[in-house]
């Protein structure tokens, strides 16, 4: 008996030290995420883990985040929300409770990110997101929460601004996109700058994510005959009006998405059909940026390319712009985990000071934590490649324009 | 009136994909009486089938149909004799759980193979349509209307007049009758099982090439079959055809003339309106417990 009760001490302090040593032996930044790693917004989410496992395997070849001289590796946590905003924020608060992570890095998808950031503004752990952009994350006096991203109605405007370098300038225009937060908030933004561009819209619709037919709507679409068509969209819905336009056989003489033709599957599904998009973008690998861990833009997107096969979308840089400025506050904090509330909290402090040249391009937060900085790029599918044609002194070639009718191309 | 004539053909080619893919889900439950909630997965590993023929091999959409069907059958065959053959008799309830679990598995072996991508069959006729005056006609929706309603009746004639089928609708009225006459019930649920899931696996196939997939499609599939089969009567196989050609033309005429949001909500409100007025479904036919 007396030799059972000793095993079992033995055991007691096996188990008290071990996990002790462990710690010891590998102190890390632990941070993580929940991102839609699945349904609807599934795709678009995989690209931000990818961004961020690529922003964390180039800090840990160099050892990890260095914090007064000395090497932090980053460890991160990836929970899939499965496209739920309430599936999102009930991650979020596991993550600053249960897992009791370091630091919280921002998810996909403006409603995801809306319930998501009320949860971390809570726990005071600052989220800095590069996958949302709706007006309304940044109308709530939060402190916590920062986008690298513009706001979505300003996110769109190079789309409709490209118009000043068409001749002539097209008259009328029909507005659609689905009826969740960011795409209705884009088609707001379409609105607006049309108006600016005194662009008559003939048409605006909104409808769910679930709809079957869309060849209804674009029916309708088609009978104004508007001169170009914008639509709010994420890359399911950019790949489903696309088709139907061509099932009814119409195409505008410019289409224009606020999101998805960005995204490499939509060139790569579409093929020939993707030709003349345009979108919206907020980084593109021609720009001038630079910094001093990723190099240039052009050397970002070439990096990219040799991990994952693919060419990263704005979404992706705008999420590693995000993950780098963080780091540096931590750096010049002097914050080393385990990161306590009264650290995150300097580090929110710190982050609404940041003003800083990234690979991404300028990130300075204004007071509501949108960034302040981001020019407003529309880029065009031109045989088979994603080329800025917007604004002109981004431009790699000018846009095509008008597209080429579906039956007159091979 | 043009608008209308488009919106009408719309519809009724909308209406032609609906029946497609839930015919087979109505021969299910009319044969066995199970809700089979993972039939919408069934469509994605057709659509799948096809798509990675297509992309991987270079094969013609329209070739790979009948891998789509045999790879969706054999696969059908198999969950039923090994799965639902054990529940086939249970509570309804039972038969519910049986067929979710499996929706869950299927779904989630898809994303973890496939991943969560959006994928969409692009050939060089994708998309193309032909033109009577004002009217456009998209030729893979045409093709697809076709087989809808060459699958529901060439199902109908082989339930109503071969030997096999007959043995299928005696299994379905009265097992133990069927069992007296030496009819080997168990098998003759693999094969209807295998046979639904063959015209849902081409089905999918067809669809592939017009509608974006991914692993997780299935659920909104499997909802419209069951409003669809509802409005056209549970169990009666030219119920599909008339409650999906139903629903297509009301949602184009709601998506034309109100907006886009009602139809979709319209799909839920007609199927409140059948469940509460006409159980047995639109022409009356459906069996209702």
């Amino acid at each position: 008996m007396k030799f059972l009760k000793l095993v079992l001490l033995a055991c007691v302090m096996i188990g008290l030290v071990v996990p002790s040593i462990s710690l010891a032996q590998t102190a890390k930044f632990k941070i993580g995420c929940a991102l839609p790693l699945t349904g609807v917004f599934g795709r678009d989410g995989n690209l931000v883990k990818d961004a961020y496992t690529f922003w964390a395997e180039t800090i840990n070849a160099k050892g990890g985040i260095t914090v007064k001289g000395k090497k932090y590796p980053i460890e991160l946590l990836f929970f899939d929300d499965k496209s739920d905003k309430a599936e999102s924020a009930k991650l979020v608060e596991r993550l600053a409770t249960l897992e009791k992570v370091d630091l919280i890095l921002g998810g996909f998808g403006s409603d995801s990110v809306f319930a998501a950031s009320a949860i971390s503004e809570k726990y005071k752990y600052p989220m800095i997101s590069g996958g949302a952009s709706s007006n309304k994350l940044f109308e709530r006096g939060f402190k916590y929460y920062f986008s690298t991203l513009g706001k979505a109605t300003e996110e769109v405007r190079g789309c409709v601004e490209i118009v000043q370098m068409i001749s002539p300038k097209p008259k009328t225009a029909a507005i659609i996109g689905s009826d969740i937060l960011f795409t209705s908030l884009a088609c707001e933004g379409f609105k607006q700058y049309a108006a600016k561009e005194g662009i008559e819209v003939v048409y605006f619709e909104l409808f769910p994510l679930s709809l079957d037919d869309y060849n209804s709507l674009l029916f309708k679409v088609k009978q104004k005959n508007p001169d170009i068509v914008l639509v709010g969209s994420h890359l399911k819905v950019a790949l489903n009006v696309t088709k139907a336009l061509k099932e009814v056989d119409f195409m505008p003489k410019l289409v224009a998405f606020s999101y998805g033709p960005t995204v490499p599957d939509f060139v790569k599904s579409l093929g020939k059909d993707s030709e003349y998009v345009v979108a919206a973008a907020e980084w593109a690998p021609n720009l001038p940026y630079k910094d001093t861990i990723f190099g240039t833009a052009k050397q970002l997107n070439d990096n990219y390319f040799k991990k994952f096969g693919r060419y990263p979308d704005y979404v992706e840089v705008a999420s590693i712009g995000g993950a780098l400025v963080q780091q540096w506050s931590i750096e010049k904090l002097g914050i080393v985990p385990p990161v306590k509330e009264a650290d995150r909290v300097k580090l929110m402090e710190e982050l609404h000071k940041v003003d800083a040249m990234t690979v991404y391009g300028r990130i300075k937060f204004a007071p509501d934590g949108a960034n302040v900085d981001h020019p407003p790029i529309a880029v065009q599918v031109q045989n088979g490649k994603l080329t800025t044609v917007f604004p002109k002194d981004a431009a790699e070639k000018p846009v095509l324009y008008p597209a080429k009718p579906w039956k007159e191309r091979k | 009136m043009a608008l209308f004539i488009q919106a009408l053909v719309t519809g009724l080619l909308m209406g032609g994909v609906y029946a497609a893919y839930s015919s087979g889900f109505s021969l299910i439950f009319g044969v066995m009486n199970i809700v089979n909630i993972f039939h919408g997965e069934l469509i994605m590993i057709g659509a799948f089938t096809t798509y990675w023929l297509y992309s991987l091999y270079g094969i013609d959409p329209f070739l790979t149909l009948p891998i789509s069907m045999l790879t969706v059958a054999v696969l059908g065959y198999i969950i039923q004799r090994v799965l639902i053959n054990r529940v086939v008799e249970a509570p309804p309830m039972i038969s519910y759980l049986c067929t979710f679990g499996v929706h869950l598995i299927l779904a989630n072996l898809a994303l973890l193979l496939w991943s969560a991508d959006f994928r969409t069959v692009t050939t060089s006729y994708s998309g193309v349509g032909f033109s009577i005056g004002p009217i456009t006609i998209p030729i893979a929706r045409l093709v697809t209307f076709i087989i809808a309603i060459l699958t529901t009746f060439g199902i109908y004639w082989f339930l109503e007049k071969a030997r096999y089928g007959k043995a299928i609708r005696a299994a379905s009225q009265d097992k133990e009758m069927a069992r007296l006459v030496g009819i080997d019930i168990k098998k003759v649920y693999a094969l209807t099982f295998a046979l639904g899931a063959a015209i849902t696996g081409l089905a999918g196939g067809l669809i592939s090439t017009y509608f974006v997939i991914y692993p997780q499609m299935g659920l909104p599939y499997t909802i419209i079959a069951f409003c669809v089969v509802v409005l056209g009567g549970m169990g009666y196989i030219p119920g599909a055809l008339i409650g999906g050609l139903l629903l297509g033309v009301i949602q184009a005429l709601t998506a034309t003339y109100l907006n886009s949001g009602l139809s979709v909500a319209i799909t839920f409100i007609l199927l409140f309106i059948v469940l509460v007025l006409k159980p047995q479904g639109i022409v009356g036919k459906g069996i209702v417990e």
